[in-house]
Formats: structure tokens, sequence, C-alpha cells
């Protein structure tokens, strides 16, 4: 079992290395203003379907959620116009670099995460999702001591029990 | 005012209400001694506890944890030279310096005792002022106060991150998701895409639990587990604070209280930016401008008062406009409407007994932060070493519970996580998360009032230009977004300047 647990150790650590070696360099502003640009079109596309109004309304519901996207499709418009007037007079743009081995570990989390929600959820035992939550974060730290599965485990049903017997939520 | 002190201090002073308290200051005090965790991030944890509280209790565990987050960040700053908060930066240029020189618990008590002055000064400072500034609220009207919205979101978009814009956006983003649910004149559902449990609206808790916990939980990916190891040797030091050391703390203490009053009744400045300019003053103003970051007194003593004197600043706008001051206080208003009480002059006339209750409990939450402070630092300072390992899945655990109990359903859990990796992924793009909340805590009120404004001119936006504080707010709106704008000119023309000569 520990010969397992340090091959796959060794595993993670070359793939690690891998991955933090590979990078990928976006410029943001200019991601950042398509992205939302995208979205306030998607939501004034929806609009008619997603907001009933009536005809004898003078200000309807659709008057504020239209505002603000038109307000922010004038700030993404500013921002694609900074990034593209920089690109047009060679001007650095601005860039961010992102690390696949950062985001492949948050995944790791998310699926912790998922994990401990689906778990709850289908056996609808919130303190099962919980035990799930402290083994699956306690593995992906690669902690060895005992103590701190005792100490978390522990401090999971405690918590689990005073929302269930303190607060009354019954999960 | 004097006619609700007497029936409030009766409320004020229950069994319930000191129990609450000192596990409010308790709890703030462990949340901000632990370096990566925020008094914001406690705030939304424990937000869904005090759901089932009345107003008193709920509000005084909030305060209780907002005001000892405000002196715990120095614990940690002052052990181990790491800020358990933003704002306890400032602390940690002369807390570990003094420290280092064998005097920790003395250190450890010019932060406790400048906490407490600095929050019971600016408890008083809501007691007197609150009431003043509600009265002046109470005569602005429907197009007024879309206008006090706009002045506080733009100030927050504004400050918030490197970018202004991004700012602006994510505050859209915010204000297009409290529209989510029934449309609050007209009864009409609004961009629930066909799910149901949409029909009531998305629940600030829920997406804050999402937005400002779960992200930081996928956050640990970009760290290594390090452990924070303690020397409690350290605080084996007598702790004497001597009478000279007391004189030439009173005068910064004083300043610094004042100062982080007002830079607290301002949106969108915070205890950080009070605790840097008040340090800054003060070593402006020293007769040893020397000592400072090598362990002055003074240094301590003037970043500890002004951060905390921001709390019950913050809370001025926040009570009286419903305006929050900065992004953790925003959250315990949805804690105070919860409880029908929706800020304006009504909550110091109407509800004057609850409202006289709570800020005379803010005076108390800071006295009892000071007795905590002087039996349990020792603990809070063990405290600052817990290993991540232990407290990354007590965390997830803490939200999974908080998000399933406001509604008791699995939906409200989903919500929480889909909002973590839209957070997730609004960091990625450098948008700011703090838009957001203030965004989804105004939204309600800046579409009444917008829409409510409209309806009375019939539809004519001159109303928002048609009475002097609705000019007043538009001259504000703009000075603060020229003053912003040329602040992060200045700061860009510095980096340029500092890349250069290196």
């Amino acid at each position: 079992m520990k010969q397992w647990v340090e091959q796959f150790n060794g595993r993670m650590d070359a793939w690690g290395r891998k991955l933090h070696e590979k990078e990928i360099r976006v410029p943001i502003d200019l991601v950042t203003g398509l992205v939302f640009a995208l979205f306030a079109l998607a939501i004034l596309l929806v609009m008619p379907d997603q907001v009933a109004i009536s005809e004898k309304d003078v200000v309807n519901g659709r008057a504020f959620p239209t505002l603000l996207m038109t307000v922010m499709l004038l700030c993404c418009a500013m921002l694609i116009g900074k990034e593209l007037y920089k690109l047009a007079t060679k001007h650095p743009l601005n860039w961010k670099v992102i690390n696949i081995q950062v985001e492949a570990k948050a995944l790791a989390i998310l699926g912790i995460l998922l994990g401990t929600y689906f778990l709850s959820k289908w056996t609808g035992l919130f303190v099962v999702g919980a035990i799930f939550c402290c083994l699956g974060f306690l593995l992906y730290f690669r902690c060895r001591k005992k103590s701190y599965y005792v100490i978390t485990l522990v401090v999971a049903v405690a918590i689990w029990a005073a929302f269930r017997f303190a607060l009354g939520v019954d999960f | 005012m004097l006619q609700y002190i007497a029936p409030a201090t009766g409320l004020l002073f229950t069994l319930e209400n000191i129990l609450w308290i000192n596990i409010g200051v308790f709890i703030g005090s462990v949340f901000a001694a632990i370096p990566g965790l925020s008094v914001i991030l406690c705030v939304i944890l424990f937000l869904p506890v005090t759901y089932s509280m009345t107003a008193i209790p709920g509000m005084m565990f909030l305060l209780g944890i907002y005001c000892a987050g405000g002196y715990g960040g120095s614990v940690s700053a002052i052990l181990i030279n790491t800020p358990g908060t933003p704002h306890a930066a400032a602390t940690m240029l002369d807390g570990h310096p003094l420290s280092k020189q064998g005097r920790t618990k003395a250190a450890l008590k010019i932060a406790l005792y400048a906490s407490t002055f600095g929050g019971v000064f600016s408890a008083l400072m809501l007691l007197f002022l609150g009431p003043q500034v509600a009265r002046v609220a109470a005569q602005l009207g429907t197009a007024e106060y879309f206008m006090v919205c706009l002045f506080g979101l733009t100030i927050i978009a504004g400050v918030s991150g490197k970018s202004m814009i991004k700012g602006i956006i994510s505050a859209c983003v915010g204000l297009l998701l409290s529209c989510v649910g029934t449309d609050p004149m007209t009864g009409y559902d609004r961009l629930t895409f066909g799910i149901g449990r949409l029909y009531m609206g998305l629940d600030l808790a829920v997406c804050l639990i999402g937005l400002f916990a779960l992200v930081e939980i996928l956050a640990k990916a970009e760290l290594k587990p390090d452990a924070l190891h303690l020397d409690t040797k350290k605080m084996e030091d007598n702790g004497v604070i001597t009478k000279e050391e007391y004189k030439r703390i009173v005068r910064p203490v004083l300043l610094s209280s004042l100062i982080g009053s007002l830079v607290g009744i301002i949106p969108g400045t915070g205890a950080s930016e009070a605790s840097w300019f008040s340090y800054n003053t003060a070593k402006n103003m020293s007769k040893h401008p020397e000592e400072f970051g090598h362990g002055s007194v003074e240094g301590i003593a003037a970043a500890e008062s002004a951060n905390n004197a921001v709390t019950g600043a913050t809370l001025i706008p926040l009570l009286t406009l419903g305006i929050p001051g900065d992004g953790t206080v925003a959250i315990m208003l949805s804690a105070l409407m919860i409880n029908g009480l929706n800020p304006g002059l009504s909550l110091f006339t109407t509800d004057g007994d609850i409202m006289y209750a709570i800020m005379l409990g803010l005076i108390l939450v800071n006295l009892f932060m000071l007795l905590q402070g002087r039996f349990l630092t020792r603990l809070f300072a063990k405290v600052v070493s817990i290993p991540q390992e232990i407290l990354t899945p007590i965390i997830v655990i803490f939200c999974f519970a908080g998000a399933y109990s406001v509604n008791k359903n699995y939906f409200d859990v989903a919500v929480a996580l889909v909002f973590a990796i839209i957070a997730w992924v609004l960091r990625k793009l450098d948008m700011p998360a703090v838009p957001i909340l203030l965004g989804m805590v105004l939204g309600n009120m800046t579409e009444t009032n917008f829409r409510r404004a409209l309806l009375i001119s019939n539809g004519n936006p001159s109303i928002f230009f048609s009475s002097i504080y609705c000019i007043i707010f538009l001259v504000l709106i703009v000075v603060a977004v020229g003053t912003i704008v040329r602040g992060k000119l200045n700061e860009r023309k510095a980096a340029q300047t500092a890349g250069k000569e290196h």
C-alpha cells in the first residue's frame, strides 16, 4: 500500500512538473471585453423571452436590465478599443499568464467539492459528504499525519451535529 | 435620542446578546488571526446562523466578528510577520520588529488597547452622527436615492481592483443578478430561465458563499500548504508598557481614530486605507520618526486604532442611506433587512429602540474584545499555526452546511458551487468580486428608485438632474471618478518608472 502511494505520488509529481512548465498567455483585457460583450448581447437577446412586460407600463421590467447591459457593452467597447489602440500603436497589451498546473489543481479541488455535493445529495446524509470532503482534502494535501485525519473527521461530524441538533437543520 | 437609550439598554443587556457578542468576538479574532482567512469570509460563513435570530442578537454576533476581526489580524502580524487580514499590514511594520526585540506581549497589548479605543470612538461617532445623517437622508426622494446608489456603486467599482472599467462591469453583473426572480414592481418572473427555484431570486448569502468563500478553496491550487510555526516562547515577556510609551501613543491613537472614522464614512474606502494613511500621518508627526519600521509603539497604535475606527463609521452610510461602506457591512445589511429593518430615518425613529441597542452594542462589542484580548490572546496566537490541511475541509463543510441551511435544500449548495466557478473565472479575468456583492445588495434599491423616479416623471430622465441633492451627488460622482482615474494613472506611471529603473 505504502509503495503504491509512493508510486502514485511520484507519478503525480512528474506530471505536475510537466504541467508546471506549460503556460498560456492571454491578452486579458481584450478577452474580458469580448467575453462580457457577448454576455451582454446574449442577455439582451433573451430579454424578450425572459422578462414579461405589460403594454401599459410606462417603465417596464426590462428597462433596468437593458440599461445595465448597455452600460456593460459600453465598458466592453472601451476595454476592447483601448487594447486595439495599443495593438495599432505597437504598445504592449495587458497579458496574463495562466499556469496549467494551477488550473489542473483547481479542477482537482473542484472535483472534491462536486464529490462532496453529490454524495450529500444522493445519500441524503450531509455527514457522508463531509467525511468524503475531509478525506479528499487530506489526500490532496498528501497529509501523512494520522492525528490530522482524526481531528478533521471529528470536527466534520461536530459541525454536522451542531447544525443538525443545535440549529435544527435536518440533513 | 435620549428617549431611546433606556429601552435600548434594556433590550441590549440580555444574557442571549452578551453570549452572542462573545461568540462573535471569539470567532472573529480566531478567523482574523489565521493568515488567508478574512473577516468577510467569516461573516459570510456565519450569516446563515443569524437567519434564525432576531435583529439584535444577530447583529451583535456579526458586529462581534467584524470588530474583533480588526484586532485579530494584528496577532499574526506581530507574531509571525504575516498579517492575518490585509488591514493589519501596517501593524506588521512595527509590531513584528517589537516582537523580535522580545516585547511580543507589549506589542499585542498596544494593538489591543489602540483597537479598543478606535472601535469605541467609532461607535460613539455612529451613535451621535448616525441620526443626524438619517435626518438628511429622509429628505431624499426616489431620484436622489438612485443617485446615492449610483454614487456608492461608482466609488466601490472604482476602488476595487486595478481597472475602473472592470469594476463597473462587475457592478453591472451584480445588479443584473439582483434582477433574477420576481419583478419587485410588477410581480412578473425575470431571468429565471425556467428554473422554478429562481422565482424567489438568488439568495445573497448563498451567492456570497460561492463568490468569496468557496473560491478561496479553489485558490488553494495556487499555494503550497505552508505550516506556520509559532514559537510560543516569544510570548513570555512581561508585557509592560512604560508611562512614557503610554504618553507617546495618546496623540497617534486620538488622531488615527478620527482619521479612521472619517475614512470609514466614505463608501468604498476601508480599514486598509485608514491604517496606512494614519500610519504615515503618525510617522510625519512623531518626534521619533526614525523608530518607525523598527518597533515603534506609535506605529502600532496608529495603524490599529485607525483600522478599528472604521468599524462604526462604515455603518453610518449603511444605516442611514443603505450604502455599505465596505463589503463586510454590505452583508450585514441583509441580516438587518431579513428582520424587516430598512435603512433610513425610520430605523432611528420607528425602530429607534432596536437601532440604539445595536449602536450601544457596538461599544459593548469593543469592551468584550478588550476582555477577550486580555485573557485569550495566547489562545488566538496558537490558532495562527493551524495547518491548511485541517482548515480547508472545515471551511468547505461550513460553506456547504451554511448554503444548505438557508432554505434547507441542496439547490442552494449547487448555486454556491456555480458561483464559486464563476468567481474563479472572474479572478482569472482580473475582475473584482466586491462590486458584484455591492450590486447584489443595492440592486433592488437602485432599480426600484430608478423606475419610480421615471414613473413620477412620466419617463423623462431629466428628473435625475432636477433637485439640488441630485446635482450634489452628480458632482460627487464626477469628482470621485476623476480622483480615482487620476490615482490609477499615477499608480501606472509610478509602476512604469519603477520598471524602467529596474
